[in-house]
């Protein structure tokens, strides 16, 4: 137990957290996005794993930007074919959500073989790039804290700094700009806006295209840092887990951000706990992320309701 | 269902498969040395022999299951997705059942199946009682809670129920007594399909010639109105969860005591039990039309496992007849070129076609 408590408090396994949660919280803000436009985004899983084989396969060929960026492009693009799907073809959200994940977990495998000459497994033979980490060397020299600042800041995927500046922008966009409120308010109640003139489809696709991206970042993330190399079905249920993320960070993004950390400290400590404890098998200790979304959501999903039926007694 | 729309939702569901497989043709041309040979494959390979036959006999047994399965939320408009972890689930506890002192005695398939049926019926209950107690969301929970069972399933397999010294990821062959019977000696032609056919016809029965289906459908319908007319809607909602958790259980069961298997291995459902969700949408939820749809995509599925065996086009490709199939028949497509034709036809004999149009209405 001492074991655990002095890993849980050192600077790797708040690294470990910081890199586990960094895919989560761009997946998270995704399906916030679009959740909060009223389209359920269940495709996070699929885009994820699309965008990190795409940035994988991107990475042999060109420097990390242009794989992240085009692991960026490859979720806006499954985003607009859900758009479409969605809103011009008045199919189920959540049914086109779950063709986009099936496509992505067969269709990363089929593609994964081609790029690899018949490998299925993984693009171990396929020589990827990683996304640099971000080293801060004149914090070391800073009297007292200075060594415990570089421990702490250094050495972070450089997406990990983007992701906190997304965190931010997506909240500055949601309630400081009109077009972030155009988003929440076609979510909302889309008769108003519509009336008001708003283009009510043309958000709504907007919202999974910009979900997409965030989603296509983290899976270039997850392959390009977190593991060097794409493997198959390497999501692993993220995707879902960042969906659970949305409804337990209360639909805003900083609550997003806090679940999508809150998951990543259960998934670190899946990572730590096979060195530590041997005796519990890798299996079980694998269960631990799924088993606290669902202990979480139901959590606060009790809460929430207890505060609405709270809120209508207080109207009587 | 009247005959017309039948036909208009047959019609649909062919011309998506149609697309599909166009599609899947371009993507073959596009990666294959020898696209001709892969194609050929794909579409006539189950036909080949007795023992491709009995593999696609096989898969729709199993397809029919978790096609019926997702049918029965679908129909109640839950999107519970939990099949996989109640198949995972329905198959330990046949096993456990196969692998006791009981599984040598005569009762031991329908104790099994019973065994199965309940494990997988207390799975399915969970998401339903968290959604109508605390709210939480169904699709969020069954899919977490196939990620525990299929993790706890192969913990216990690989660590307890294997032989132990040998590291094999599979337990011991259950006894004969156990293993489904073969209809067709030497095949896999077993006792899976008629399980498979009778349980269409339960939930038939249920869905539409008793008051709880009544119920269900009605809260799939428009909830709040059956709120109204008194019914409440979220026990129907977990009661249909929990129904549709036995049927993933029973299918677990038909898994492992299935000729195929006959054992219970870690991973063993192959990925089949998500693909009930392209079965219940093409079915359009009617149990009735699910064994027809699982009867063609399961030949799709064996020829596209024996293009992955024989040819140099791997398996996963059928991924992408899947996600059309399903955006296709999902959405408000309509089959090309009817309107096209509608239009053609007006044009020709304007007045016939309005006095008909009239007499229709």
């Amino acid at each position: 137990m001492i074991e655990l408590l002095m890993t849980v408090f050192s600077a790797t396994f708040f690294a470990t957290v910081i890199r586990t949660a960094t895919p989560l919280i761009f997946a998270t803000l995704g399906g916030l996005i679009s959740d909060l436009s009223g389209a359920l985004n269940v495709a996070l899983e699929g885009m994820m794993l699309i965008a990190a084989l795409t940035a994988v396969i991107v990475s042999v060929y060109a420097p990390w930007y242009v794989a992240v960026l085009s692991g960026v492009l490859a979720g806006a693009l499954l985003g607009a074919l859900m758009a479409f799907f969605h809103l011009r073809m008045k199919a189920d959200i959540i049914l086109v959500g779950f063709a986009v994940n099936i496509l992505a977990a067969g269709g990363t495998v089929f593609a994964l073989s081609q790029a690899t000459g018949g490998d299925k497994g993984t693009s171990i033979n396929l020589t990827s790039k990683a996304v640099p980490a971000v080293d801060f060397p004149f914090l070391e020299p800073i009297p007292v804290v200075g060594p415990t600042l570089d421990r702490l800041l250094s050495g972070h995927s450089i997406l990990s700094w983007l992701a906190a500046l997304t965190v931010f922008a997506v909240w500055y966009f949601l309630y400081r700009t009109p077009h972030g409120l155009w988003l929440r308010g076609v979510g909302e109640y889309p008769a108003a806006p519509e009336a008001a003139g708003i283009p009510v489809n043309k958000v709504r696709a907007l919202s999974l295209v910009a979900s997409g991206a965030l989603a296509g970042i983290g899976g270039a993330q997850l392959a390009m840092f977190n593991y060097i190399g794409f493997t198959r079905d390497m999501t692993a249920g993220r995707g879902f887990i960042a969906l659970g993320a949305v409804l337990l960070g209360a639909r805003h993004p900083v609550g997003a951000m806090l679940a999508a950390l809150l998951f990543g400290v259960f998934e670190a400590l899946s990572i730590v706990m096979p060195n530590l404890f041997n005796w519990i098998p890798g299996e079980l200790i694998q269960t631990i992320p799924f088993a606290v979304t669902i202990l979480a959501l139901i959590l606060f999903s009790y809460r929430s309701q207890r505060a609405r039926q709270l809120k209508t007694l207080s109207k009587i | 269902m009247n005959l017309a729309s039948f036909g208009r939702e047959a019609g649909r569901a062919a011309a998506a498969l149609v697309i599909a497989l166009i599609v899947a043709y371009v993507v073959v041309l596009v990666t294959s040395q020898d696209p001709g040979a892969a194609f050929t494959t794909l579409l006539t390979a189950p036909l080949s022999s007795n023992r491709t036959l009995g593999l696609w006999v096989d898969d729709i047994a199993k397809l029919t299951l978790t096609g019926l399965a997702f049918s029965l939320v679908f129909q109640a408009r839950q999107f519970s997705m939990g099949v996989q972890g109640q198949v995972y689930v329905g198959g330990l506890f046949a096993a456990l059942v196969a692998i006791s002192p009981m599984g040598a005695t005569p009762i031991a398939i329908p104790l099994s199946m019973l065994a199965a049926m309940a494990a997988g019926a207390a799975y399915g209950f969970i998401p339903g009682y968290a959604k109508a107690r605390f709210g939480a969301s169904e699709i969020v929970s069954s899919l977490m809670l196939n990620y525990i069972a299929i993790r706890v399933v192969n913990y216990l397999v690989r660590a307890h129920l294997a032989p132990p010294g040998t590291g094999q990821l599979m337990t011991e062959p259950f006894p004969p007594t156990a293993v489904f019977p073969a209809i067709i000696p030497g095949t896999r032609f077993d006792l899976g399909i008629v399980i498979a056919l009778v349980s269409v016809v339960i939930v038939w029965f249920v869905l539409y010639r008793t008051s709880w289906g009544l119920k269900l459908r009605l809260v799939g319908h428009n909830p709040k109105f059956a709120e109204y007319s008194g019914i409440r809607a979220s026990a129907i909602m977990v009661s249909a969860m929990t129904a549709s958790g036995a049927i993933g259980g029973l299918l677990g069961a038909v898994f492992v005591q299935g000729r195929a298997f006959g054992k219970l291995a870690i991973d063993f459902d192959g990925n089949l039990a998500f693909e009930g969700i392209l079965i219940a949408i093409v079915a359009r939820s009617r149990p009735l039309a699910v064994p027809f749809v699982a009867l063609f995509y399961g030949y799709l599925r064996q020829g596209a496992q024996l293009m992955g065996i024989r040819t140099d086009v791997p398996t996963e490709m059928i991924s992408v007849v899947q996600a059309v199939i399903i955006l296709l028949v999902a959405s408000s497509f309509t089959v090309p070129g009817r309107k096209a034709l509608a239009r053609l036809l007006r044009r020709d004999e304007a007045p016939a076609g309005a006095a008909a149009g009239v007499a229709q209405k």
